[in-house]
């Protein structure tokens, strides 16, 4: 009897910034306001870093403000270096944040205050998900998708669905691990490092991964026929 | 009209819209401003209003009229929001209040959701009958002057809602805030693609040779647009690389300082043959689409800007930018990746080097400068984040909704 497998459908998430009004000119402005600042607006400024089209010179908003608008380089390295997937609740990420903040600030002279109109402004977001229309039913269909989508969708199946589903995974690899039972290349999407590389990096990634798998399974296809 | 934009805006956007079309059918959206025509806010409501009606929404859009004397205090509120220091008296606010109450008399205000943009029709709100109200600022107010600032707090914390172009144009109030950036049209004639014959024509009319490269500045004759920066910048390129430049402009016939700076920026070109200043009528959108398309460096090396979306517009030609890191460059330049941000002369003249040396960083940033536009700056994105906001208007204090 045929196993019926479940079609992948992608969907696709947009952002709306929502400013909180609040912002920082220093450091010490910084961490006071992380201290006391909105979840939704930690979340933003970390997580969705990655929904903006940027360089791989920062992970996050912070790190990038410390880099390119105060020019502490050492700062911003430390806090390019924290992995907001490493924490559970998002209070132990902000107390994270401010520790680095606070080392620094303790070990340094202070730095200078921002140029007017560089401050850090602290923002959050609403959120939209909607279906893009594209359902995988096989491997191949799902090979062919994740090289059309966009970048939007890349995004809420391989960086958002972190948060959603928790413990590092992704709706991809889960996906393929329900569905066909290719535990050796889910594990091999999860391996993918999500800050070494933009959205177009995993794109290529996930591409390689999956065509590697097609293949083989359409090379046990052509062992049948000789064998026949 | 919405078909025109299959194949140039990004699919999820079109499809969203759609979506947003069947949820939202029929539902009356009223946006209100003070001219129908000239000016950034008119020129984008001339084609969000019928994508919209073609979406299914009941779009309308209503001009608020008033004398000299309501623009004239209109345009200190304005010039006020910028930062400039200007006196608005008691008697001034109250002419204000009173052209928008004779206004709320003949004009339809009942919608399911109204847009009021800039300062001018702001005072309606007192008059709202129905729906959402949502108060759509195009100023650059990051530094604005405090008491016109707080006096007009006292309506917009009326609003549901206010919408600001940059994060930091925004104030703290006790309203949502979103962020929306403006956006181009990629098929106005501004940005539509241009056959040969059509570019041709615009380089014949202006006598401008194409055996060298160009340089290219389009923005009205003022100092914070630093045209002899420009100038400065052209002089170290051309020890090194033979090409001319346009410098290329509308008068700007409300700013008193124009003529000034016109004579200025001719003074100090020197009647140098091939430094070629234009000055532009209004509705020259095509030239000026046909100078922005032959040009091989464009600059937008400004001192102040708003948003500057005249990067956006070249960006959307293949071109990458070499702007002033400053205002909203920065959001539309990503520094390396789609032009280069310069904070002096040198750092100009420096890049222009580049660019003119080397052909292929011109076209692989330009494509990359092309598809951000894609995905970020056109009016398919605006409408699609005003139609987002409305939803989520709808279920207010949800910050996820699935669609």
């Amino acid at each position: 009897m045929e196993v019926m497998i479940e079609p992948f459908e992608f969907k696709q998430c947009i952002s709306i910034l929502k400013s909180t009004g609040k912002k920082a000119k220093n450091l010490r402005e910084l961490s006071d306001v992380i201290a006391v600042i909105s979840d939704e607006c930690i979340f933003h400024h970390t997580y969705q870093y990655f929904l903006k089209g940027h360089i791989l010179e920062y992970t996050n908003d912070f790190a990038h403000w410390a880099g390119e608008s105060l020019e502490e380089r050492a700062l911003s390295e430390h806090l390019s270096n924290i992995d907001p997937y490493d924490f559970k609740e998002m209070n132990d990420l902000r107390n994270k944040l401010l520790n680095v903040v606070d080392d620094y600030l303790r070990k340094f002279p202070e730095p200078r205050d921002a140029m007017p109109g560089d401050e850090f402004h602290f923002n959050e977001t609403v959120t939209l998900i909607f279906p893009v229309g594209i359902r995988a039913k096989n491997l191949a269909e799902f090979l062919t998708a994740i090289k059309y989508v966009e970048a939007g969708s890349l995004y809420y199946h391989f960086y958002e669905a972190r948060i959603r589903l928790g413990g590092g995974t992704d709706d991809f690899s889960r996906w393929i691990e329900d569905a066909f039972g290719k535990k050796e290349l889910a594990e091999k999407i999860r391996k993918i490092d999500p800050f070494m590389h933009n959205m177009e990096g995993i794109r290529k990634h996930l591409v390689e991964a999956v065509e590697e798998e097609v293949r083989k399974d359409m090379e046990v296809i052509d062992r049948c026929l000789t064998s026949i | 009209m919405f078909n025109e934009y299959l194949g140039i805006s990004p699919k999820s956007d079109l499809l969203l819209l759609q979506m947003f079309g069947a949820k939202l059918n029929q539902k009356s959206f009223l946006h209100v401003n003070s001219t129908r025509a000239g000016g950034g806010v008119a020129e984008i409501l001339q084609r969000m209003i019928p994508i919209l009606r073609e979406l299914g929404i009941d779009a309308r859009w209503e001009v608020i009229e008033g004398d000299s004397r309501f623009f004239d205090i209109t345009k200190k509120i304005h010039n006020a929001l910028q930062g400039n220091p200007e006196t608005i008296s008691d008697g001034m606010w109250r002419y204000h209040f009173e052209v928008n109450r004779h206004n709320a008399e003949k004009l339809n205000l009942e919608a399911d959701v109204v847009f009021i943009h800039d300062p001018q029709p702001i005072p309606l709100i007192n008059f709202r009958k129905a729906g959402k109200w949502v108060w759509r600022c195009h100023i650059d107010a990051s530094n604005p002057q405090k008491e016109v600032c707080d006096y007009l707090m006292r309506y917009c914390e009326q609003y549901d809602a206010a919408i600001f172009s940059v994060a930091k144009f925004a104030q703290a109030m006790a309203i949502d805030e979103f962020i929306i950036l403006p956006s181009i049209d990629p098929i106005s004639e501004k940005n539509r693609e241009l056959t040969e014959e059509e570019t041709m024509e615009t380089l014949s009319k202006f006598q401008i040779p194409t055996d060298r490269p160009i340089m290219l500045q389009v923005s009205r004759f003022d100092r914070f647009k630093d045209p002899i920066g420009v100038i400065s910048a052209y002089r170290i390129v051309k020890k090194y690389n033979d090409c001319i430049l346009i410098l290329a402009g509308s008068p700007a016939t409300d700013d008193p300082e124009g003529e000034a700076v016109l004579n200025e920026v001719r003074e100090y070109a020197e009647n140098d043959p091939d430094v070629f200043i234009l000055l532009l009528p209004p509705f020259s959108d095509k030239d000026i689409n046909a100078l922005q398309r032959t040009a091989t460096v464009v600059l937008q090396k400004s001192l102040k800007e708003g948003f500057g979306l005249t990067v956006s517009e070249t960006m959307w030609k293949g071109k990458p930018v070499i702007g002033g890191a400053t205002g909203g460059i920065p959001l539309q330049i990503i520094h390396g990746v789609t032009g280069f941000l310069v904070n002096s002369v040198e750092g100009a003249a420096f890049r222009i080097r580049q660019f003119l040396n080397n052909p292929e960083m011109v076209k692989r940033m330009g494509e990359k400068g092309k598809e951000y536009v894609r995905k970020n700056f056109l009016i398919t994105r605006q409408i699609r984040d005003y139609l987002s906001i409305w939803y989520f208007m709808e279920h207010k204090g949800k910050s996820i909704l699935e669609l």
